[in-house]
């Protein structure tokens, strides 16, 4: 008996042992689910939501966004001041139009760690966003500085010639050749590239074109700075390609230094991560909370569990299916208090300030925000189809009778049932301040009557007929892809079924793996796919650019000479106003003549919090939360006063008359 | 005994090897492209420096770059040549603790940046140990009590009811039966933490989710090895000598009915403890498992890798662990 004990206790001892779990820190006073677990907090590496959101708690930029104006106004972070000049370079007896940015970064502005932020520090992070070795997903941004592209080419020229040029030699002589070009590198950066650094508080950068939304884009975490001297110890040069090779480890504590209102002083691996004030901030009185945790929960259940059980204030994207329960409950609660509601809402109040005076209910912890996406339908514009057929929606006039039979209202109200508000046009109407949104085209859904209806899809099939498919039979079959989950196989019946209804066309759908489908995507190997887009700053061209003849994210592959003539003119437009009109003169084109894409709904991000314990959350639909202004009402840290959005009623651009919405 | 767990330690190694080759080959042929976050897709120039940087430009480049550092031929190049010295001077003249360098570097996870594939399996790979140790014994207290209560009566209504329980721990899904507890002792009694793993009391839930379809197993195993056993001619000797009847069944009944159970139990400590993917997401459990499929997924290759070598190095030590026992426990066996 004693020897069959023997393995039992040998595990007892184990469990017993591992059991020595490091004591957990108290608990923070705010804790939130991000959208998914941080992949990464490397600035100039990152791209997903929920790293920029994280990003932009515990890093500064040289301006930040005001989010609780709607016009995001650009305000003063790190750079106290900025100058804007423009002026004209003579390049080869053409008057080529640039644009320089004085910025003077603030005294008092200091890293975690008590050393002054320079202007070294965004000249190196800047260089890390450009240079091709960093690989940057937003490398994107910074093209319109000048001298970019050029630099770009010539470094992945030389890198590209290492390996050939270098080959036979002996270890030594290829590490001494690696550094060379890196020297070589970064001197060549610091002559050619509009980045400049006159003393350690001034940062001057030079732009190949005046770019008006260029202060909305230094708010954005991949042109934060990063603390050189330690990033550079990670960004190793490798002998063995001459390529600069980023290192993981300086993102967490105990090494990483930031610059933000709070400092990262815990990242457990799929547990938590932990947020302190930074003690060296220079404007600590923002701040509503002494720390913030972010546990892991990946679970949709067990994070909506979390929020009743008082684990955690905010869920940040509540994903269970019963939310469409806990959303219709809220609409009851409205109903229950329509007239207060109703007043409350002519004041022009914030959707959640409106929540906040109406009288304390579980039922309006949930709330539906309009984001900064849209969901659509994309059409393959090439002339022929991956097996060589000819491509019927090469023609507009077919996409144009595809996009009108599609009833957008069922699938808002039938199938995603959590209030997204119907898309006529790519960028959400009204999201973007001072830019007119087009009308868009007309869907089967925009007829009231049965005799609107009918002519509706008349006017779609003498389009078919037009285009030489007199008989949309002759048509073939149409193949709808899409990636499984989330819900996309439910919206594809629904168009199937509209489009064999009203069209009398065969439709099938095609469900693949989210891997597979992106590849198809890339590849244009489809002939109707879902797809959708996400603003990054607020300008119009944050959408409209991945139409653009050859963009990368062209998914579509259209191309239209007019369409890119179009924002070839906005770019080189000086006014504003005209500029703005220029980009909704494009998106006209595309969303009532061309339409490569067919918008269908304004994405929505549901939230799970209690608005009268907290604040700082703002609904703005650009969907930017800085966490460090996040307040737990009555606690006595922070200003312990509801932040709101700022405004008169007629200037929120979001209001349900100027997005046109009843 | 010493040369079956040299010949096993020796071979070891070669079996790494032959599985890293055949995991990567599967995994290469995945569709997707796990440096991309499907919201964000990069242009082409960007994507393909991203490859570089990883070294996935090729089957073969990644392959020769992953075993090179992995098998830590890169960490005694480098210190050979100094260059870890010469990084470290560097590092520390800035004042900067200079970055850390595995002599076994299982490489970034090419999801979750950040992290290195050493570090994830570090933090996780000790929870899901604890879980699945905690799991395993907790179903060897209940299997075998269930075994031999239901052996002593067969077909009694004890019998019967530990049968039932059985087959509802085999067959119930365990994210049905973990949400249930959470909802009951989390939500509802509010005795449980819903999420997280904040103290040693948070994994008594899940390692009782963890432990049921182990524990039925061990139960069936055991009733049916007891069965067996007390119908032998030696127990019935030592009745007729007049043993007691506990004697009878934990002294010589349960040693010959145990030797299934443990023979299940190498593997089944081996799953236990690399962790389950349901029972991790549904109470937020840090463990292995949890990476594994979300690893799949992304197609997160040395994630992939890491984890798979680390399941197969366990199963291995695990089984070598049981043949010994076998042997210690009944030195017939050779």
């Amino acid at each position: 008996m004693s020897k069959l004990l023997a393995p039992v206790l040998v595990l007892v001892a184990l469990v017993v042992g591992l059991v020595v779990i490091d004591p957990p820190p108290p608990p923070a006073d705010f804790a939130y689910i991000n959208r998914g677990d941080v992949n990464t907090l490397d600035l100039q590496r990152m791209s997903w939501m929920q790293d920029l959101r994280v990003a932009r708690m515990i890093f500064e930029g040289l301006v930040a966004n005001d989010v609780f104006t709607y016009g995001f106004e650009p305000v003063p972070a790190v750079a106290e001041s900025w100058e804007i000049e423009r002026y004209t370079e003579d390049v080869g007896g053409m008057p080529i139009p640039r644009e320089r940015y004085t910025f003077h970064l603030r005294e008092d502005a200091r890293w975690s760690n008590g050393s002054p932020v320079q202007a070294s520090d965004f000249a190196y992070a800047w260089m890390r966003g450009i240079l091709p070795d960093i690989a940057s997903d937003y490398a994107k941004m910074f093209t319109f500085i000048r001298g970019v592209d050029d630099f770009k080419q010539w470094r992945s020229e030389q890198t590209r010639q290492f390996t050939t040029r270098t080959r036979g030699m002996t270890d030594e002589e290829k590490a001494r050749a690696a550094r060379e070009l890196w020297d070589q590198t970064q001197e060549r950066f610091r002559t050619t590239v509009g980045i400049k650094t006159p003393d350690s508080r001034t940062f001057v950068v030079e732009l190949a074109e005046p770019v008006p939304y260029f202060l909305d884009l230094c708010a954005f975490p991949p042109l934060f700075p990063v603390y050189e001297p330690l990033v550079r110890q990670y960004d190793e040069l490798d002998p063995l390609t001459g390529r600069i090779q980023p290192r993981e480890g300086w993102t967490k504590p105990p090494h990483i230094v930031c610059n933000g209102p709070m400092m990262l002083t815990r990242w457990r691996y799929l547990r938590e991560m932990r947020f302190e004030r930074n003690p060296y901030y220079w404007n600590p009185d923002v701040l509503g909370v002494n720390s913030i945790s972010i546990p892991s929960v990946a679970d949709p259940n067990a994070q909506v569990l979390a929020f009743e059980r008082g684990e955690v204030g905010w869920v940040s994207d509540v994903t269970v299916g019963y939310r469409v329960e806990m959303l219709r409950k809220k609409r009851d609660f409205y109903d229950e208090h329509k007239d207060e509601y109703t007043r409350l809402k002519a004041l022009g109040l914030d959707q959640f300030e409106i929540d906040r005076r109406l009288p304390p209910d579980p039922r309006k912890n949930i709330h539906a925000v309009p984001a900064f996406g849209t969901y659509w339908y994309n059409f393959n514009c090439l002339p022929r189809l991956p097996d060589g057929r000819p491509n019927p929606f090469h023609d507009a006039r077919v996409r144009r009778a595809f996009a009108m039979m599609i009833d957008k209202r069922a699938i808002c109200e039938d199938v995603q049932r959590i209030g997204n508000p119907i898309a006529r046009t790519m960028i959400p109407a009204g999201a973007i301040g001072g830019y007119a949104s087009p009308r868009g085209l007309d869907c089967i859904s925009d007829a009231t009557t049965p005799a609107e209806r009918q002519a509706m899809i008349d006017r779609a099939r003498a389009l078919l007929a037009e285009a030489g498919y007199p008989d949309p039979r002759q048509l073939p079959e149409i193949q709808i892809l899409f990636n499984k989950d989330a819900g996309h196989d439910l919206l594809a019946q629904v168009v199937q079924r509209n489009w064999q209804e009203y069209l009398g066309v065969r439709v099938s759908l095609v469900q693949k793996e989210v891997g597979v489908f992106r590849d198809d995507l890339k590849n244009a190997n489809y002939m109707v796919s879902r797809a959708g887009w996400y603003g990054d700053y607020g300008d119009p061209t944050t959408f409209l650019d991945v139409n653009r003849t050859g963009d990368g994210n062209n998914d579509r592959k259209y191309s239209n000479p007019v369409f890119d003539d179009l924002l070839l003119q906005a770019r080189r437009e000086t006014d504003p106003v005209r500029r703005f009109e220029i980009l909704a003169e494009a998106e006209r084109i595309l969303v009532e003549e061309d339409l490569p894409l067919v918008p269908i709904y304004v994405y929505v991000n549901v939230y799970l919090f209690n608005p009268d314990l907290v604040s700082g959350i703002n609904p703005h639909p650009r969907s930017e939360q800085l966490m460090h202004l996040v307040d737990i009402l009555g606690d006595g840290i922070g200003p312990d006063r509801p932040r709101v959005m700022r405004h008169s009623p007629d200037d929120n651009p979001f209001s349900d008359a100027k997005a046109g919405r009843p | 005994m010493i040369g079956l767990i040299v010949r096993r330690l020796l071979q070891l190694p070669i079996i790494l090897l032959v599985i890293f080759t055949i995991t990567l080959a599967l995994a290469w042929a995945l569709p997707g492209n796990p440096l991309e976050n499907p919201d964000r897709p990069v242009p082409p120039d960007i994507e393909y420096a991203l490859k570089q940087q990883y070294h996935l430009d090729s089957f073969w480049s990644f392959y020769g770059h992953y075993l090179y550092n992995a098998t830590g031929a890169r960490y005694i190049k480098e210190r050979a040549g100094g260059d870890i010295a010469e990084r470290r001077r560097r590092a520390i003249e800035s004042g900067i603790e200079p970055p850390r360098r595995p002599i076994f570097d299982l490489g970034p996870s090419l999801r979750q940046r950040d992290w290195s594939v050493n570090t994830i399996i570090a933090e996780s790979l000790p929870v899901s140990m604890t879980l699945g140790g905690l799991a395993i014994l907790l179903a060897i207290a209940l299997g075998l009590t269930a075994g031999i209560l239901g052996a002593t009566r067969p077909n009694s209504m004890l019998d019967v009811t530990t049968l039932i329980i059985a087959l509802i721990g085999i067959s119930l899904p365990s994210f049905v039966i973990g949400t249930a507890l959470l909802l009951v002792f989390g939500v509802w009694l509010g005795v449980s933490p819903v999420q997280g793993l904040h103290s040693p009391w948070a994994l008594l839930l899940p390692a009782v989710t963890l432990s049921l379809p182990f524990a039925a197993y061990i139960a069936r195993l055991t009733r049916m090895g007891m069965i067996d056993a007390l119908a032998t001619d030696y127990v019935r000797t030592a009745r007729a000598k007049g043993v007691s009847e506990r004697n009878i069944l934990l002294r010589h009944a349960l040693k010959n009915a145990f030797l299934p159970v443990l023979s299940y139990l190498g593997p089944a400590t081996a799953l236990a403890m690399t962790g389950s993917f349901v029972v991790e997401r549904v109470f937020s459990i840090p463990g292995l498992g949890r990476n594994f499929v979300n690893a799949v997924q992304n197609k997160d290759f040395t994630l992939i890798i890491g984890v798979v070598l680390v399941f197969s190095t366990m199963l291995i030590l695990f089984n070598l662990v049981v043949d010994l026992l076998y042997r210690w426990i009944d030195p017939r066996i050779e």
